[in-house]
């Protein structure tokens, strides 16, 4: 938890955030767009960043492009501050850009997640990034993105509800239980990265600016706050977020998203919270109760 | 070209351009909404907030075409000199437009981007006298909780070539301009015909 006690310093050698201006310009313009056709994949120039694909550069370049001297970050991987990845990204940031960061949500302006929204509530002026491996929801069923490109063209997504259904017919329930597919004010399927579906409600007239990046694919798109973001479903199938019979072991919480821990070999199992700044809350606010 | 037509741009180049795309970020998810800049340079011509989104925004890779009140030995030399940004005569090639108020009645020729890339559309800045005191009418659409009534002085012929100039996903974006103010107006936005 250094990175997080001492004030940040500048690495002057870097241009501020670490890209250059003409790469900003270009990520900006992008997101403008991608801002007024919300869902719509935009293609930009990704650039090569200081880590692999696969570890958020796509996020990252986001995150250059919008940070600001006044912004404060944080960065969450799969819900937790304190994984290799959030730290790695958040201390690149307070190294290239000054910034200062955070594990608290509400005092975020910027938020960069891999597959979670965090469970206390966002605000307004809250921008959220996330880091998209598969920008393309109809890839795994067509794998020409000519044709997919084409798809959205035309509004035609009969293919993902034959999907959907095929769940059905197999499973007897839709099976897809992260990166489900959403549609964005009545107009794109979007893929919402993979958080799991229990956050896709969170989506919806959010009051935060969603921004999604692909770095390997090269796409970034958008959800401008208050927008209807709906998860694909059937009349007679609705679609219904994850719960479970247990609560958090450490802070109790039976509205949060819990990651399962299998403590031995006998399989005994334990749920915790997968938001570690909501779990910590919960757990400092019932201390101090007592 | 003279050395008497530079005028300063940003004094923080690095930030004010972050300063001045948030503010256009926020003014395109917020549609309706004011945001107001920083206090940035101007330039005979060029007001503070329109300026600053030349600055942050245009640059080699975007054409930009001017209407013919902005056509000045002034604004080319300096959009040259901080953009670098190529200037056009012809609408079809730009990526981005500035435009007055007179100019909004016809927007034919700007690109719309086609079904497969939207994104591909001109964006429209738009130099106003004031962001108010036009006939109001209510904003909605994606960023906009219920709705925004806006006033906007432009003429009621606007919105009717906003109308046809719009088969979403194509259309046009526009931001409005005003000292230091500023409105953004996409594609995504409807515009009810009752009166606010």
């Amino acid at each position: 938890m250094n990175d997080l006690t001492q004030a940040p310093v500048r690495d002057a050698a870097y241009n501020f955030a670490y890209l250059d201006e003409q790469t900003k310009r270009m990520i900006r313009r992008a997101l403008l767009k991608a801002v007024a056709v919300p869902g719509y994949q935009v293609p930009f120039g990704g650039r090569e960043m200081p880590l692999p694909y696969g570890w958020g550069t796509g996020g990252m370049q986001l995150t250059a492009a919008i940070l600001g001297d006044d912004d404060v970050l944080k960065v969450i991987d799969q819900g937790a501050d304190d994984t290799t990845n959030a730290v790695s990204i958040r201390r690149f940031f307070a190294r290239t850009a000054g910034v200062e960061t955070t594990e608290s949500t509400p005092d975020a302006t910027v938020i960069q997640t891999r597959h979670r929204i965090p469970e206390t509530p966002l605000h307004a002026d809250q921008i959220m990034v996330y880091q998209v491996p598969i920008p393309e929801p109809l890839r795994f069923i067509e794998p020409s993105e000519t044709e997919t490109r084409t798809m959205h063209a035309l509004n035609d997504y009969g293919v993902m509800h034959v999907k959907l259904y095929e769940d059905i017919a197999t499973f007897g329930h839709i099976a897809t239980a992260y990166a489900y597919p959403v549609m964005v004010d009545e107009r794109y399927v979007m893929d919402p990265s993979p958080i799991p579906k229990f956050d896709n409600p969170k989506l919806d007239m959010s009051p935060a600016l969603m921004l999604f990046g692909a770095g390997r694919e090269k796409r970034l798109y958008a959800v401008p706050p208050f927008t209807r973001v709906t998860s694909l479903d059937f009349e007679d199938h609705p679609f219904e977020a994850q719960k479970w019979e247990e609560c958090c072991a450490i802070c109790g919480s039976r509205e949060s998203f819990l990651d399962e821990l299998i403590l031995d070999d006998a399989g005994t199992q334990s749920f915790v919270c997968s938001d570690t700044y909501y779990c910590a809350q919960r757990v400092s606010q019932q201390e101090q109760g007592q | 070209m003279s050395a008497q037509l530079l005028q300063p741009a940003f004094a923080d180049p690095v930030l004010d351009a972050q300063r001045g795309f948030r503010a256009a970020l926020k003014a395109l998810a917020g549609p309706g909404l004011i945001q107001t800049l920083q206090p940035t340079p101007s330039l005979e011509g060029l007001e503070p907030a329109t300026y600053a989104l030349c600055l942050a925004l245009l640059d080699v890779d975007t054409p930009l075409w001017l209407a013919p009140s902005f056509d000045t030995p002034l604004i080319r030399a300096n959009l040259a000199f901080h953009c670098g940004c190529p200037l056009t005569a012809k609408r079809e090639d730009a990526g981005f437009a500035l435009l007055a108020a007179d100019d909004l009645l016809d927007l034919s020729g700007f690109d719309h981007g086609n079904d497969r890339y939207p994104d591909q559309s001109c964006t429209l800045l738009v130099q106003l006298p004031s962001l108010d005191g036009g006939a109001g009418l209510k904003w909605r659409g994606p960023g906009i909780e219920s709705e925004h009534g806006v006033a906007l002085p432009v003429a009621d012929g606007f919105w009717r070539e906003r109308e046809r100039r719009i088969e979403f996903p194509r259309g046009l974006d526009l931001f409005f301009a005003a000292g230091h103010d500023l409105i953004g107006l996409p594609r995504s936005t409807r515009i009810a015909e009752e009166r606010a």
